[in-house]
């Protein structure tokens, strides 16, 4: 396989993730905001901190206002990393590998482009928003169902993978490490309302049935972190991509130095733990796993796009 | 109401499939009366199957308008163009004959410049051409054959005989849309094969492969073959995809390849390099190489040309082709095929006068409303101009044109392109087309049963370019004599 071919779909899948993540996270962001009292000092500011664009977003926005935030994450060619921009890239990557693809995969994110393209800028307010979500989180969920599915394990199916991986993984450290942050930030903890933020955080990363099941009804923010991060059953969870992509590599050609540095975030993320649950070190060690999956990616790249 | 060609009128051109008394011709009886029997509806729903299957098939080209590309669906007519086999045969004769002349044409004037020495071609002719190539001076490829893929366009005039309008040695294209119509009839109407001997065209892939293969540097027996295209956005990108896949090649960019220090060619692979024995490129010699020709180029590979002199790497077809493709070196093709096969040419080639030449310039300037004026390298039907369908204001501009710069323009006498039934709306009516066969040439030469025919769709036109609106048709070469 041609390694222009291979990163078309490393990045593809990337997108997909991305744009399905993102997703999830308004939506569920939206439901939260919801729930909470005025003045509760969480604000749509946290989505683009999430996303590392408030330099991006200051640019060609006043305030952090509900419209502006939204316009901002879906419908903002601007934004590199807008659903619109990302459904863009994601079709973009499929066009230029058809033949590795089944047909109907093109189909499939050929009609998501146009459906996002006549839709999402309609869609910023609320009543339209969860529909349009909605409806984009269903076409990735096909996508995906439809890739997983049909495409026979070789080369082409582990870039996929890998890419669906990297991104999800990169996305759950971004929503622990901001969501965390803002919780913990606010003038006074309030009982009422702190399970509610955590469980927001939770359903952002569609995690909160997880939860349950290994940690209880129970909200802790320790355990929380402990589930997103290393519950190795859970396929939203840090180690679990990484495991994934260890899975993937073992039948990669060239894979020594990748296989190395992969041990490595592993066993940092296996030994993951807060000390005496104070959470305020939760941001030190995140920071330490992001790192290693900007590694992870790089060797990646390294290997086998060059 | 049938239709029972009563009021189809072809009159004053050759018919395809119409004598000039209105009756069938013997070999495309089949059709006609398969097409007579329709009734308006049926013909409707002919069409309208076509073009679904199009759709599903997925055959595109693209056009460019307004800096914007669209995906448009492949023009096709239902209605098959019929071609008698035994007047085929000697077409093939013909091609292939032409195009062996064509390759020693080229050998010879990056080599010895027999040609020259001999006065049989001028050589200011050849040597200011911008087709000429010095990057090519003192090589020759293998078999001495540099134009593996020849793509000549022939048309019917009025008597009904073949002529060779142009030969397209740099990058011809439409092979798959040949291919994909025959696809498409089949479909839509199998009942016409039952009493037909129809001869197959989809052995072209295999020709293309055999012939690429044969031209490998290496004695390896499965060589690693190219296809080289310049990306998504080309107007031939479905074939250049189409044809990869169906010979097994990779389909490759530029920045897939690059070239050692040691001149060979390697492909970037998630298995690490993979060197490349062959390379099939659908981009033009100005783009091929940064380092030999245009630096600007971000399509090409460097050091391409290294590789390709130092016979590490084969080119189809090879750079520097295009010297034989020129409007005016057409003129001279069958003093060539004298000239090195010692043969009489066996198709024949339109009058053509050479604007350099001062007496070809004053008659060309003086019956200009007569004559098509074409620029000598350009293809795609730009930049012509057809004199009876010309104005005053366009026949003023060309001549300014031709007496500034003579060597860049031809003229020829408006030919009668023959013509064939077409569906238009729920009308058959005629319509003019051409005909552009494909001539392989490595170690053996090949040509296409048939080939592409394209049509002109507006009433009257000669234009037959798919991006300016024309259409197309599957082209049958049928055995006389019931199957």
């Amino acid at each position: 396989m041609l390694s222009s071919v291979a990163e078309r779909l490393y990045w593809m899948a990337r997108y997909h993730e991305r744009t399905e993540d993102l997703c999830r996270l308004t939506d569920s962001y939206t439901h939260l905001l919801m729930d909470l009292p005025e003045g509760s000092e969480m604000g749509w500011d946290m989505l683009i901190r999430i996303l590392d664009s408030s330099e991006a977003y200051e640019s060609n926005y006043r305030v952090y206002g509900e419209s502006g935030v939204l316009k901002f994450l879906l419908s903002d060619s601007r934004n590199p990393s807008s659903v619109i921009s990302s459904i863009s890239a994601m079709r973009e990557n499929a066009r230029t590998t058809r033949d590795e693809l089944p047909e109907q995969a093109w189909e499939y994110t050929n009609e998501l482009h146009l459906f996002a393209q006549e839709h999402a800028a309609k869609s910023i307010g609320r009543r339209k928003r969860y529909q349009f979500l909605d409806h984009v989180m269903m076409s990735c969920q096909q996508m995906h169902g439809f890739l997983g599915g049909t495409l026979s394990r070789d080369h082409a199916y582990r870039f996929i993978h890998m890419g669906h991986l990297i991104e999800r993984a990169d996305m759950t450290t971004r929503v622990l490490d901001v969501g965390a942050a803002a919780i913990l930030g606010r003038q006074k903890s309030n009982p009422t309302f702190d399970p509610l933020l955590w469980g927001c955080l939770l359903k952002a990363l569609s995690s909160l049935s997880s939860y349950r099941e290994y940690m209880g009804p129970v909200i802790e923010p320790a355990s929380v972190a402990d589930l997103v991060v290393r519950e190795l059953a859970h396929p939203r969870s840090v180690i679990f991509c990484l495991k994934g992509i260890q899975h993937d590599l073992q039948e990669m050609p060239n894979n020594s130095r990748a296989m190395g540095m992969l041990d490595e975030a592993i066993k940092e993320v296996s030994s993951f733990s807060i000390k005496d649950k104070n959470l305020h070190k939760l941001h030190g060690l995140i920071e330490g796993i992001q790192q290693r999956l900007h590694d992870v990616n790089d060797i990646i790249a390294d290997s086998w796009f060059r | 109401m049938k239709n029972n060609w009563k009021s189809y009128s072809a009159s004053e051109h050759y018919d395809e499939m119409l004598t000039s008394a209105g009756n069938p011709r013997q070999i495309a009886r089949n059709v006609a009366k398969l097409f007579s029997d329709c009734t308006k509806k049926e013909l409707a729903e002919i069409k309208s199957a076509a073009e679904l299957t199009i759709k599903d098939m997925g055959v595109t080209f693209t056009v460019y308008t307004e800096g914007t590309n669209i995906d448009r669906s492949w023009p096709y007519d239902v209605i098959p163009r019929v071609i008698s086999a035994r007047e085929w045969t000697a077409v093939s004769e013909g091609l292939i004959q032409r195009t062996k002349a064509l390759n020693c044409f080229i050998d010879d004037v990056y080599n010895k410049q027999a040609i020259f020495a001999d006065k049989v071609v001028p050589p200011e002719v050849v040597l200011d051409s911008p087709n000429f190539k010095k990057q090519c001076v003192g090589f020759s490829p293998k078999h001495s054959v540099w134009a593996h893929i020849n793509g000549s366009d022939l048309i019917r005039d009025k008597s009904g005989h073949f002529y060779v309008l142009e030969d397209n040695l740099r990058v011809p294209s439409g092979v798959s849309y040949m291919l994909e119509n025959r696809q498409v009839t089949k479909r839509v109407l199998p009942e016409l094969f039952e009493n037909n001997s129809i001869l197959p065209v989809d052995d072209y892939p295999t020709r293309l492969y055999q012939m690429l293969a044969s031209l490998s540097p290496t004695g390896k027996k499965k060589p690693c073959i190219a296809v080289l295209t310049p990306g998504i956005y080309n107007s031939a990108y479905f074939e250049h995809a189409f044809l990869a896949q169906s010979i097994g090649a990779e389909l490759v960019e530029g920045s897939d390849l690059y070239t050692s220090d040691d001149d060979i060619v390697y492909m970037r692979t998630v298995e690490g390099p993979v060197k490349v024995d062959v390379i099939y490129r659908r981009i033009d010699d100005e783009f091929l190489d940064p380092e030999a020709f245009r630096e600007d180029s971000a399509l090409g590979v460097s050091g391409l040309m290294r590789a390709w002199r130092s016979g590490k790497v084969a080119i189809a077809n090879a750079p520097g082709s295009g010297v034989a493709d020129d409007k005016v070196v057409y003129a001279y093709v069958p003093k060539m095929i004298e000239y090195y096969l010692k043969e009489e040419p066996l198709l024949r080639s339109v009058k053509t006068y050479l604007c350099h030449n001062e007496k070809d310039r004053e008659y060309v300037l003086s019956n200009l409303e007569k004559l098509v004026v074409k620029p000598a390298n350009e293809s795609g039907g730009y930049g012509l101009m057809i004199g009876p369908a010309s104005t005053e204001a366009e026949r003023r501009k060309f001549a300014g044109l031709i007496e500034k710069t003579p060597r860049n323009y031809i003229a020829q006498p408006t030919l009668s392109l023959s013509t064939a039934p077409t569906l238009i709306d729920d009308n058959i009516e005629p319509r003019h087309l051409d005909l552009r066969p494909f001539i392989l040439q490595g170690k053996e030469s090949w040509v296409t049963s048939g080939g592409l025919t394209r049509v002109a769709m507006r009433k009257g036109s000669l234009v037959v370019n798919s991006s300016q609106g024309g259409g197309s048709k599957d082209t049958w070469i049928v055995e006389s004599g019931k199957k």
